[in-house]
């Protein structure tokens, strides 16, 4: 302990070992007194293994026995404020919420106006699938069913899936090697060409429950989902511009069986 | 191990609902690779679909699914021409056979009226699960429950059918027809039976000129392609064997009380 170390010894076989009579490197002589314990000089004399301590240099010298004890102090400071490790107070760095859940608003409000349009069809906006509009389209849709007195929310979860399993059959079938639509994608363009089935609910809110205006207001809103459900997929998946009429007709049985439980 | 799973596969039906996992590759590639080495001969052929499940799932205990779903527009509309009125057919009802290799198989059906598909079955029977929720509606009788146990019903009646065929073919010594054909044959009576629970919402005293029309066409058209089938498939000297003629009789007479069952809808 009363030992004088130079620089932390550096063994070469030929030197002489001569611990007190070279001069260290750093040429500070009385620095090297004050090293408290002998330690390899790799290894950081650590009094807290668990904090995170920014160890600058080898040049252990230049950290004084007793700055030694207060750096820590000092670095580990430092450490949290700087957010690593994510302690408790980086709340600052998170992600937002709806981008963290991969829930893109702006892009949901462009698909959903992109489908207003029975005309006009882009397929490039739905080319990237996301499930988060068809769930709020879904439960728009049972809540205007709630508003009529009917409870259909599991039913509406229900039909859909299978509605959306129906149609990736019969369109992988038909469109045979080519076909790339894959379940995701599937779920996701039944689920937003839905949008015309669940303003068709809301309307239907007002106009007497029977009547005749309820059907032609449902054939509307069926053809105009039909329409746009065909188009895209057979533009997405890109290789069924040949079964378009057949595609059409299964898109037709999915709209129509959910109509039937707006109109009834 | 692996021939433990080989054998078991023959035995365990095919699980009819997918578990499709778009994210992760690796259970299928697994999963197809050991039904390939139990098919042995199929091999990369008969795997014909784009889609993973169909590969993992079906392909292996059925005949290639991809077969009956070669169709277009026209052959849909002459095929619904041929069942709805099998009478005014002119042509012969035989399918052709298409040499591929050592294997006896028939055109697929954009190229052949005769063959079996599946997509007009499964068309018509999603069109009469539409036409029974109307007419389950128009009686003020609605609600998802009915509507699901209405598809039950046209479920169950078309098993009913493929095992009717299936049970006859075994009966009269072929099987070696493929399922999906006696299961696209079990399906068509559902384009006559839609139409007559079609006539039945416009007028309900129409079904009963409508119901033995369809039944009796159906009845010619199922005599008909099943003669056909055991004819390709049996040895010469059982042909014209009244027995024959008395199970195909059958089969066109148990139309009449299946479409009974189904085109009742509730009322």
């Amino acid at each position: 302990m009363a030992k004088e170390f130079n620089v932390p010894p550096v063994v070469f076989p030929s030197s002489t070992g001569g611990n007190t009579s070279t001069i260290g490197p750093n040429q500070t002589g009385t620095h090297q007194r004050r090293i408290p314990t002998f330690t390899p000089p790799f290894q950081p004399s650590n009094p807290n293994p668990t904090q995170h301590l920014p160890f600058m240099s080898f040049d252990v010298g230049s950290a004084t026995a007793s700055s030694s004890f207060s750096a820590p102090v000092f670095s580990t400071g430092n450490g949290y404020s700087t957010g690593m490790g994510g302690g408790p107070g980086s709340f600052e760095d998170e992600l937002p919420l709806l981008e963290e859940l991969g829930i893109n608003t702006r892009q949901i409000w462009r698909k959903m106006r992109s489908i207003l349009n029975p005309l006009k069809v882009n397929p490039n906006l739905h080319a990237d699938a996301d499930l988060s509009g068809p769930f709020l389209f879904l439960m728009a849709f049972g809540l205007f069913q709630l508003l009529a007195g009917k409870l259909h929310f599991g039913i509406i979860l229900g039909w859909v899936v299978v509605a959306a399993l129906f149609l990736y059959v019969v369109f992988n079938m038909l469109a045979g090697r080519d076909g790339n639509l894959d379940l995701y994608r599937c779920v996701s363009l039944v689920g937003y060409c839905m949008l015309p089935i669940v303003i068709f609910s809301a309307l239907a809110l007002f106009v007497p429950q029977g009547g005749v205006a309820v059907f032609i207001l449902g054939a509307i809103f069926v053809i105009w989902a039909t329409r746009v459900c065909t188009r895209l997929v057979v533009e997405l998946a890109s290789c069924g511009d040949e079964h378009r009429g057949l595609i059409a007709y299964a898109c037709f049985l999915i709209y129509t069986l959910f109509s039937l439980l707006v109109i009834f | 191990m692996y021939n433990n799973l080989d054998n078991q596969p023959r035995l365990q039906r095919p699980p009819l609902v997918p578990q499709p996992d778009p994210f992760s590759n690796v259970f299928y590639g697994a999963g197809s690779g050991l039904i390939r080495d139990g098919l042995g001969a199929y091999g990369e052929r008969f795997l014909g679909s784009s889609s993973e499940f169909m590969q993992s799932n079906i392909s292996w205990y059925f005949s290639n699914p991809q077969y009956y779903f070669q169709v277009n527009n026209q052959y849909v509309r002459n095929k619904l021409k041929v069942i709805l009125f099998p009478f005014l057919h002119r042509g012969h009802w035989t399918r052709i056979t298409d040499h591929v290799g050592t294997r006896l198989s028939y055109k697929p059906p954009i190229y052949d009226i005769n063959a079996p598909d599946l997509y007009i079955p499964l068309m018509a029977f999603g069109t009469y699960v539409v036409l029974a929720g109307f007419t389950l509606g128009l009686h003020g009788k609605f609600s998802p429950e009915a509507l699901s146990m209405q598809v039950s019903r046209g479920l169950f009646g078309w098993a009913f059918e493929v095992m009717l065929l299936k049970g006859l073919m075994y009966y009269l010594g072929s099987s070696e027809s493929p399922l999906l054909d006696m299961v696209a044959y079990g399906g068509y009576p559902f384009v006559g039976i839609s139409l007559g629970v079609l006539v039945r919402l416009v007028w309900s005293y129409a079904l009963y000129f409508v119901m033995p029309l369809g039944c009796i066409s159906m009845g010619i058209f199922l005599v008909k392609t099943m003669k056909r089938v055991l004819f390709t498939e049996m040895r010469t000297y059982d042909r014209h064997s009244s027995r024959q003629h008395y199970l195909l009789l059958f089969i066109a007479m148990i139309q009449f009380p299946l479409f009974y069952w189904l085109c009742k809808i509730g009322a």
